[in-house]
C-alpha cells in the first residue's frame, strides 16, 4: 500500500493540483511513501555503515571517558571530596548542576514518544526513538551524579533497602532517597519503553543480518512473527506504557526539585518549583532532541529521508511553547519572592541580577526566553535545520545556566553574610561534567549503528493512513485511524 | 482429517484480497482458529474479518501494581516499626512523605509487569498455524492456514485469483 498511495479521494486532478500535491509529499513524510523493502534497506543500510570518521569519534570520546570521566573520578576518590570546589556554604555544585541538567535532558524521550503518541501527533512518529535514547542514556549520565556525589561511593549500597547487620535503614523521609526511587523507576521503565516498540524492527534487522548482528537481533525480537495476537499485545503493552510513564516523568523532576524546596534555602522553598522544573526540563529535552536530529540528519545515510524540515518545524514551535511556560514560572517564582520583601530572598535575588556572576543570570534569560522568541515564531527560521541546532543548542546552554543559578549561586548568599561565599568549581568537577557528555556522545553513537534509530513500522503504519484528499479545489492531508 | 499447512502472501496494498482470501477460506470450512495473519505493520481484527485476539497484559500489569504497592507498604510502614529510629517530635510512619515511595514501587510494579507480561505472553505456546516469511518484514500480508488435503488444489486455485502468492512449503519457517 505504502508504495501505491493514491493521491487523491475525490474527483481526477487537474496538473496545478498534481503540483502542489508533488509539494505537499516532498513536505511531509507521511503523504510520501516508499515500498517497505527500501525503508528497510536505507534504515539498515544507515546503521551498519560505519566511516573512518566515525571510528575516530568513537574512539576519541571512549578516551575522553576514559581520562574526563573515570580517571578524574577515580582521582577524586583516591585523594578525597577536597579536590572539588564545594566547601562551605556551597555543599552542591556542579555535580548536583549536572545531576539535573541530565534528569531533565531525559524528559524528551517520555514527552515526544508518550505525550505525543496519547494525543497522536503524528510527525512523531520518525523520531521518537531517537528521543527515547535520550531519554535513557541522559538518565544513566544523571544516574552516576548521586554516585559521585556520595563522595565516599564504596558504601553507595547504604541507600537501598535490604537488611543488614547494621540495622540501618534508609529514611524513607529523605528526598535523597525518594530520587533513587524516581531515577530507579523512571530508568528501567524508559528502557523497556524503548524496547518495547523496537522488537518488530529488531525481527525486521534480523531477517536482513548475518553473524553477530543476527545473534543480538534474533535474540532481541523475541521470536517475533508479526502475528495478530503479537501485535495486539505490543500493542496494549505501547499504550499502557504511554499512559503509565507521563505521571512517572512527572515525578522524577518534580522529586528532583523538592531535592531543592523542601530545604530550608532562600530561594528554594517554593511551591511552584515542582512544575518549574519540569517545564525547564521538557524545554531543555525538546530541545536537545532538535540538536540530535540536527546531527543525525547531517552526519546518517538516508536520514534526510526520514527527518525533513516539518519536524524541525513542529519541535520548533513546542520550543517556543515551553520557552513562554517557563518564562511565566520564572516570573511567578521572581515577582512573588520579590514583591514578599524578605531581606534574606531580596538579597539572592539581587545578587544574582547584579553580584559577579549576573553573567549566568542574563545568560540564563538571554538563551531560555530571549533567543526562542526573537527567532521561533518565525517560519524560515524553524524549518532550517542548522539555525534550530544553534538554538537549541543555546537553549540548553541557557538551561544549565538556570541550574546553575538556582544550585550554587543561590546557596552561597544566605541569610547569615558572615557565612557568604563564592563557589568556583575546580577542574576536577568540570572534567568530570565534560566526561558524562562524552558519555552520553559516546553510548548514542554507538547505538546509533546497532540499534534501528527509525522505527520503520509506525513509520509505514503512519504512511498508510495518510492520503491527500481534494476538497472543493484543493488537496489537504488526510489521516485515517487504523487501530 | 488429514491437513497442510499453507501460506499465502499479498502485498501491503492488497489488504482488501487479504480480507476475501480469509472469507474465502471460511467458504471452504477452515475456521479462524486454522488460520493464522502475520503481517509487518499492525492491522486491526476488524480490518481483516477476524475475531479479536486476546492478551493477559492488563491483568497482569494491574497484578504487578498491586504487588509494588504492597512492597512499598512493607517499605513504608513494616521497616520503620522492626527498625525503630524515633527522632524527637517525628512520626514514626508519616503517610505524606510515603506517597511518594507508594506511587514509584507502584508504577514500577506496574510497568515491569506489563513487559513481564509481553515477555512471557511472547515465549508461550500459540494455538493455530505456525510459520514465517522474511517476506512479511518488507510489508508482506501472510495468511497461514492448516488446509484439509481433500480441498487443497481448489483453495489454492481460488486463493491464487485473488492475487495470492502461495508460498512454498519448504520456504515456511521459523523466525
Amino acid at each position: 500500500m505504502a508504495a501505491d498511495v493514491k493521491p487523491f479521494i475525490g474527483s481526477k486532478a487537474s496538473p496545478h493540483q498534481e503540483s502542489e500535491a508533488e509539494e505537499l509529499r516532498q513536505e511531509h513524510l507521511m503523504l510520501d511513501p516508499m515500498p517497505r523493502n527500501e525503508m528497510n534497506q536505507m534504515v539498515m543500510e544507515a546503521m551498519t555503515t560505519t566511516t573512518r570518521k566515525w571510528w575516530a569519534w568513537v574512539i576519541g570520546l571512549g578516551l575522553a571517558v576514559a581520562v574526563l570521566l573515570v580517571g578524574a573520578w577515580g582521582y577524586m576518590i583516591a585523594t578525597g571530596m577536597g579536590v572539588a570546589g564545594i566547601r562551605r556554604p556551597v555543599y552542591w555544585g556542579v555535580f548536583i548542576v549536572t545531576f539535573v541538567f541530565w534528569i531533565g535532558i531525559s524528559h524528551a524521550g517520555t514527552f515526544v514518544s508518550a505525550i505525543l503518541r496519547v494525543f497522536k501527533a503524528e510527525y512523531r512518529r520518525p523520531f521518537t526513538r531517537a528521543a527515547e535514547l535520550m531519554t535513557t542514556f541522559g538518565l544513566a549520565a544523571g544516574a552516576i551524579y548521586p554516585l559521585i556525589h556520595l563522595g565516599r561511593v564504596w558504601v553507595f549500597y547504604w541507600m537501598i533497602p535490604y537488611p543488614n547487620a547494621r540495622w540501618l535503614w534508609p529514611n524513607f523521609r529523605s528526598p535523597l532517597v525518594w530520587d533513587f526511587f524516581a531515577i530507579t523507576t523512571y530508568l528501567l521503565s524508559s528502557t523497556i519503553y524503548l524496547f518495547l516498540p523496537l522488537i518488530p524492527d529488531m525481527a525486521m534487522a534480523r531477517d536482513r543480518s548475518t553473524g553477530w548482528r543476527h545473534f543480538i537481533y534474533k535474540l532481541l525480537a523475541l521470536g517475533w512473527r508479526g502475528t495478530e495476537a503479537e501485535w495486539f499485545r505490543l500493542r496494549k503493552a505501547i499504550s499502557i506504557f504511554a499512559y503509565a510513564i507521563i505521571p512517572v516523568m512527572f515525578s522524577v523532576h518534580t522529586i528532583v526539585s523538592w531535592d531543592f524546596a523542601v530545604g530550608m534555602v532562600s530561594g528554594w522553598q517554593s511551591s511552584i518549583f515542582g512544575p518549574y522544573f519540569i517545564i525547564g526540563a521538557i524545554l531543555s529535552g525538546v530541545s536537545a532532541v532538535v540538536t540530535i536530529l540536527y546531527i543525525l540528519r547531517s552526519t546518517m545515510k538516508n536520514m534526510d529521508y526520514f527527518i525533513r524540515k516539518e519536524h524541525f518545524d513542529a519541535l520548533g514551535k513546542l520550543i517556543l511553547v515551553f520557552s513562554m511556560a517557563w518564562a511565566y514560572f520564572f516570573f511567578n517564582e521572581y515577582i512573588l519572592a520579590w514583591y514578599g520583601g524578605d531581606a534574606a530572598l531580596k538579597q539572592v535575588l539581587t545578587l544574582h541580577a547584579t553580584g559577579p556572576s549576573a553573567w549566568v543570570w542574563y545568560t540564563m534569560l538571554i538563551c531560555n526566553v530571549a533567543i526562542p522568541w526573537l527567532f521561533l515564531w518565525n517560519k524560515k527560521v524553524r524549518r532550517t535545520p542548522w539555525l534550530m541546532f544553534i538554538i537549541t543548542l543555546l537553549v540548553n546552554v541557557g538551561m544549565y545556566a538556570e541550574r546553575y543559578t538556582i544550585i550554587p549561586l543561590t546557596l552561597g548568599h544566605q541569610r547569615s553574610p558572615f557565612d557568604w561565599g563564592i563557589y568556583n568549581p575546580t577542574i576536577v568537577e568540570v572534567s568530570i561534567a565534560l566526561g558524562t557528555l562524552c558519555l552520553f556522545i559516546f553510548l548514542y553513537l554507538i547505538a546509533s549503528r546497532i540499534i534501528p534509530l527509525v522505527p520503520v513500522w509506525e513509520v509505514q503504519e503512519g504512511q498508510m493512513s495518510h492520503t491527500l484528499r481534494k476538497i472543493g479545489k484543493t488537496e489537504i492531508p488526510s489521516v485515517t485511524e487504523l487501530e | 482429517m488429514e491437513t497442510n499447512v499453507r501460506m499465502i502472501l499479498f502485498k501491503e496494498d492488497q489488504v482488501d484480497q487479504a480480507s476475501e482470501a480469509i472469507e474465502t477460506l471460511h467458504h471452504h470450512g477452515i475456521s479462524d482458529n486454522d488460520i493464522s495473519v502475520i503481517s509487518g505493520v499492525p492491522f486491526s481484527e476488524k480490518i481483516l474479518g477476524r475475531p479479536m485476539s486476546w492478551t493477559r497484559v492488563p491483568q497482569i500489569a494491574v497484578a504487578g501494581a498491586l504487588f509494588g504497592f504492597i512492597i512499598s507498604m512493607l517499605l513504608n510502614f513494616l521497616v520503620p516499626n522492626l527498625y525503630k529510629l524515633s527522632v524527637g517530635g517525628m512520626p514514626l510512619t508519616p503517610i505524606p512523605t510515603s506517597i511518594v515511595v507508594t506511587f514509584e514501587l507502584t508504577m514500577l510494579g506496574l510497568l515491569i509487569s506489563t513487559f513481564l507480561g509481553v515477555f512471557i505472553e511472547m515465549l508461550s505456546p500459540s494455538f493455530g498455524p505456525k510459520g514465517y516469511h522474511p517476506k512479511i518484514g518488507d510489508g508482506y500480508i501472510g495468511i497461514l492456514f492448516n488446509c484439509p488435503t481433500y480441498a487443497d488444489e481448489d483453495t489454492c486455485f481460488e486463493l491464487q485469483d485473488l492475487g495470492a502468492e502461495i508460498v512454498d512449503v519448504e520456504e515456511i519457517k521459523q523466525p
